[in-house]
């Protein structure tokens, strides 16, 4: 789905992720790298194939697209990695295969003590928000208020319910209300927040091979 | 002294174990308990610690429990020998109980599997020498009942010579209920356990509330407010009420009715399951102390030993089971002549004959059986994270002890070390959970060293889980009860719902919290709560089928129902057919609807609900064809736009049982309701962490749901067995496969009734007024999405 935002053309990707063809530049939110692995250290037994689908969605999306720089607005990690983790070595053989990529993140309330990580993942990290082409990019703004600046975010995990019959369905999606667009979550075990049409946001849900508007 | 009860205490002083089954308020506690209190007052005091547990299923029935134990110690001179220990007892009070242990200690199963999570577990409970387990029949059939039964394992690691007694109310299958308390072999051993029958339920009169006239009684409905009236007056003549309902929902309406016409409003009072505590308890309180006149209650008034008698009660709608008629009745007082007397009103008119056929089987003295729940991984899971916090232990003994249980004699190698291998390594080997920490081995011992992980777990531990349940609060403090967050989240902040019946309007939800205020208008939903309604039971169900049976032959012992139903049952003999147990109905009619194909098995709803699937299922695949499906407790309606021509011989391959269990799963969404199911199993075994009402969530970084877990596992491990515990489930306790089965060898065997009826008959009406819409969809996930989508679009164009 094709969106202008403040005079920028973008492109919605049902993969969860924005596409924006002018600056050949890839944009994705909360990805929440490692949290299968929390999960395993606190007892709960997530299996590990959830990073390499991560990684693979994210290979798959640069590889269709010829992007240059990929842009994570805040929440690349779940947590930052404890002594043992295997999981940010994976990541690390992953960026090895993208040494032509740029990476930026703008820092998420997760993305905490990752100094010496983002060095080895050679991840640049651009503060906690920053402007571009007059779009602020940013990784949480306040959903309830009223006016928000032209831009992008992430922090929410959006998510539509479409019901019919007896039917039920949930999907991650984009939402947009005026000029600002939140993401949906890219990390695929992240959970979603229903409601945000609640506030007056309409919601486009990555449906599939698409995206639609719901509300 | 009764003799059963010196049956009782005799046996328990040979040290033998058993099963007491009497109707409440009958003596049954004294029964059990006389015996452990000869053995408290003659043993050795010096020697001290824990000696007798006494398990309660509802914490609200502990303190009640913990005084009635108390009772005859103390005129034996023994004060406070018994204690009590629930979710609800202060962490001072529980450190108190372990430094200073009770002879005896009242506690619920959560609790007690809590306590075998102590480092020193083993130590502080190797010296009891007796469980009792007071209202064994409400939890042999749950997976409460499945984790008593680990706990009682491990006891009798600790201590051989254990004995158990169950209390019991009656129910079908008493055997399964003795074996569930012994070891699974100690039946054919020297100490086999006792059944002890008390004394025989009082008999029940049954008094119909019978409408004016059956042609102009509804035909269909679950309200049954049009008795609304006749109902009053009953409430109006006596002095202290019990009004039972068969759901909350149901509940919360007749309160609010009864209240609108009663003359004194103030002295009626709602009780049930989702209502804090605080209220009702004064709901009882009231009606014991003659405050109040009368209370609407579900199957949360079903249990409680101390509850004095009432002068009245009467049940709205069928009691759906025999087992549920007779504890309802009980709390009836003494009428003269020793019976017990229900008032029983049906809320349309087919419910008439099923209070004729509760009347029938009552008469022939029999009972609903509950079946006690096997091989739970989720709960071993539970239980052996529990061992290993509490002292650890050798995997081969353990595998040896968990056998014991009889809800794990059949547990495979195979079963166990997957479990095993799910609590250590966090999945089977060749599934890859590095750094997974949660049970480990230390000089061969499975325990658990994180002392975060212990935690979580204990605050986990527990099985009976309130699903997503919201914590009702006025802003201004007072909390009102709980409702599920399915209703909550579909509520906006300034909409207006009825709970426990108060007109009240959202303000906000955080924090695992609904914060509401008084709302002035009346007009609001009332929340339904998920679970409430339960299925005919079997043995009702085939009742009414030997009812009809009898009417057909004119051979039908006369009840007051008979001639108030005879005109319906004229009606539907003359239009089509009774159905009965010999033949199966089936009827075909066409309406301004389309085309109906209407099948009376008699197998309850939930039953009826796969196998109404299964039969659109199994048509559509001969052509396509789109059924809108219909079910009830009796029958199933299968609704299509064009006719379909079915013969008899059509009809048999219909009701194959070849691929039954393949047909039943792709007919349904299977996978969805396995999802849905997984919820559950997911939290008893640890791996959703489960927000408290009022505390918030404890461990935030550790929020996923279930649905998510569930997607992740069927993506990564689909082989875990906890997935396919959920399939399991789904099929024998969600859609009663059992049930489906039995309708399908049963109509295998009838002969088949087709009948084409010009208008709707009696049993058509209910299904076709109650029309539930679910369409037979078999299209792939994006064509459904698409679909919605396109339903959705359409229906926003035309609003708009």
């Amino acid at each position: 789905m094709k969106l202008r935002l403040h005079g920028v053309e973008l492109e919605l990707l049902p993969e969860r992720a924005v596409w924006w063809p002018a600056r050949k530049l890839l944009i994705v939110a909360d990805v929440h790298l490692g949290k299968d692995q929390v999960f395993r250290r606190h007892g709960v037994s997530i299996p590990d194939g959830v990073l390499h689908h991560e990684l693979d969605a994210l290979d798959a999306l640069l590889a269709n697209y010829a992007a240059e720089k990929l842009l994570v607005l805040g929440d690349w990690v779940h947590a930052p990695p404890a002594e043992g983790d295997a999981w940010p070595e994976i990541v690390l053989r992953w960026r090895k295969r993208h040494a032509q990529l740029s990476i930026d993140l703008v820092l998420g309330n997760h993305d905490r003590s990752l100094s010496g990580w983002l060095q080895r993942w050679k991840i640049d990290c651009i503060g906690a928000s920053f402007m571009l082409d007059g779009l602020m990019l940013v990784h949480a703004v306040d959903a309830e208020k009223e006016t928000l600046p032209a831009g992008l975010s992430g922090h929410w995990h959006p998510a539509a319910r479409l019901r019919s019959g007896r039917e039920k369905l949930r999907l991650p999606a984009f939402a947009l209300r005026d000029q600002h667009l939140i993401l949906p979550s890219f990390g695929r075990f992240t959970g979603g927040m229903d409601g945000l049409d609640r506030y007056g946001w309409q919601l486009l849900a990555a449906a599939g091979q698409r995206v639609v508007a719901v509300s | 002294m009764l003799d059963f009860q010196r049956q009782a205490w005799q046996a328990y002083a040979e040290g033998q174990s058993g099963l007491i089954h009497a109707p409440t308020g009958s003596g049954k506690t004294l029964a059990a308990w006389g015996g452990a209190v000869n053995e408290l007052i003659t043993q050795d005091s010096s020697g001290g610690g824990l000696s007798m547990l006494w398990i309660t299923p509802l914490r609200a029935l502990a303190a009640d429990t913990c005084r009635a134990l108390n009772r005859p110690l103390e005129w034996l001179g023994m004060h406070d020998a018994v204690a009590l220990r629930t979710g609800d007892t202060s962490a001072y009070r529980r450190k108190k109980l372990l430094e200073q242990p009770p002879p005896a200690l009242v506690t619920t199963p959560e609790s007690l599997s809590l306590m075998l999570s102590y480092a020193d577990a083993s130590n502080r409970l190797k010296r009891v020498r007796a469980v009792f387990v007071d209202e064994w029949h409400e939890l042999i059939a749950s997976k409460r009942g499945v984790l008593l039964q680990l706990a009682l394992a491990r006891l009798r690691t600790l201590n051989p010579g254990l004995k158990v007694w169950g209390l019991s109310a009656t129910i079908g299958n008493l055997d399964d209920a003795l074996a569930g308390l012994l070891t699974a072999d100690q039946q054919d051993a020297d100490r086999p356990g006792l059944c002890i029958q008390g004394r025989v339920d009082r008999p029940i009169e049954i008094d119909t509330l019978l409408p004016d006239s059956i042609e102009r009684f509804p035909l269909a409905g679950r309200m049954g407010l049009p008795q609304l009236r006749a109902v009053v007056d009953r409430i109006e003549q006596s002095d202290s009420t019990l009004v039972f309902t068969n759901t909350r929902n149901q509940a919360e309406n007749w309160f609010g009715a009864i209240q609108s016409v009663s003359t004194k409003p103030e002295t009626i009072a709602l009780h049930h399951g989702s209502i804090d505590r605080e209220l009702r308890d004064q709901a009882e309180q009231g009606l014991a102390g003659g405050r109040l006149k009368c209370v609407v209650a579900t199957s949360s008034l079903d249990l409680g030993v101390d509850f004095s008698p009432v002068d009245q009660v009467i049940q709205i709608g069928s009691p759906k089971g025999i087992a549920r008629l007779i504890q309802r009745a009980g709390r009836a007082g003494h009428q003269p002549g020793g019976r017990a007397r229900i008032v029983c009103v049906p809320t349309h008119a087919l419910e008439i004959i099923e209070l004729a056929a509760v009347r029938n089987r009552l008469r022939q003295g029999k009972v609903e059986a509950r079946e006690p729940v096997r091989l739970a991984l989720d709960v071993l899971a539970q239980h052996l994270v529990t061992i290993a916090l509490g002292g650890g232990f050798e995997p081969d003994r353990m595998f040896a002890e968990v056998r014991t249980s009889p809800a794990f004699s059949d547990l495979s190698r195979q079963q166990w070390q997957w479990t095993l291998d799910f609590i250590t390594r966090g999945g089977p080997a060749l599934a890859a959970y590095p750094n997974f920490h949660k049970v480990e081995s230390v000089d061969g011992r499975m325990r658990v060293t994180d002392r975060r992980i212990g935690m979580l777990h204990r605050l986990n531990i527990g099985t009976i889980t309130a699903d997503g349940a919201l914590q009702v609060r006025f802003v201004k403090g007072a909390s009102l009860g709980q409702v599920e967050e399915r209703f909550i989240t579909r509520l906006r902040p300034g909409e207006r719902f009825i709970f426990a019946g108060r007109s009240l309007e959202l303000v906000r939800v955080r924090d695992m919290t609904a914060y509401v205020r008084k709302a002035s208008s009346k007009k609001a939903t009332v929340p339904s709560w998920a679970g409430g309604r339960m299925p005919l039971s079997t043995l009702l169900a085939d009742g009414m089928l030997a009812l009809f049976d009898e009417y057909v032959a004119d051979r039908a012992y006369p009840t007051p129902e008979s001639d108030s139903i005879a005109p319906l049952i004229a009606l539907q003999q003359r239009a089509s057919a009774m159905p009965g147990r010999g033949h199966l109905l089936i009827e075909q009619l066409q309406s301004r609807d389309g085309a109906h194909w209407f099948v009376y098995p008699f197998a309850g709803r939930l039953a009826h609900e796969g196998l109404a699937a299964l039969l659109a299922f199994r048509i559509s695949r001969r052509r396509p064809v789109t059924f809108s499906i219909t079910v009830n407790d009796y029958g199933i309606e299968l609704l299509s736009a064009k006719a379909i021509e079915l013969e008899a011989a059509d009809w048999r391959d219909l009701l194959t049982l070849d691929d039954l269990t393949d047909d039943i799963e792709r007919s349904l969404d299977a996978a969805n309701m396995a999802k849905y199911r997984f919820r559950d199993i997911a939290r008893v075994a640890g791996m959703v962490q489960q927000g408290f009402p009022g505390r918030g969530k404890p461990v935030r970084h550790l929020q996923a749901s279930s649905g998510l877990i569930f997607d992740v596992l069927k993506q990564h491990d689909p082989d875990h067995l906890l997935l396919e515990q959920a399939r399991r489930e789904v099929l024998e306790s969600q859609l009663e496969l059992g049930r489906i089965r039995a309708a399908l060898e049963r109509a295998a065997e009838q002969q088949l009734v087709i009948r084409r009826p010009e208008r709707l008959t009696p049993l058509a009406f209910p299904l076709w007024a109650d029309r539930l819409r679910s369409q037979l969809s078999s299209e792939d996930w994006q064509t459904r999405v698409d679909r919605m989508l396109g339903q959705l679009e359409t229906a926003a164009g035309a609003s708009s």
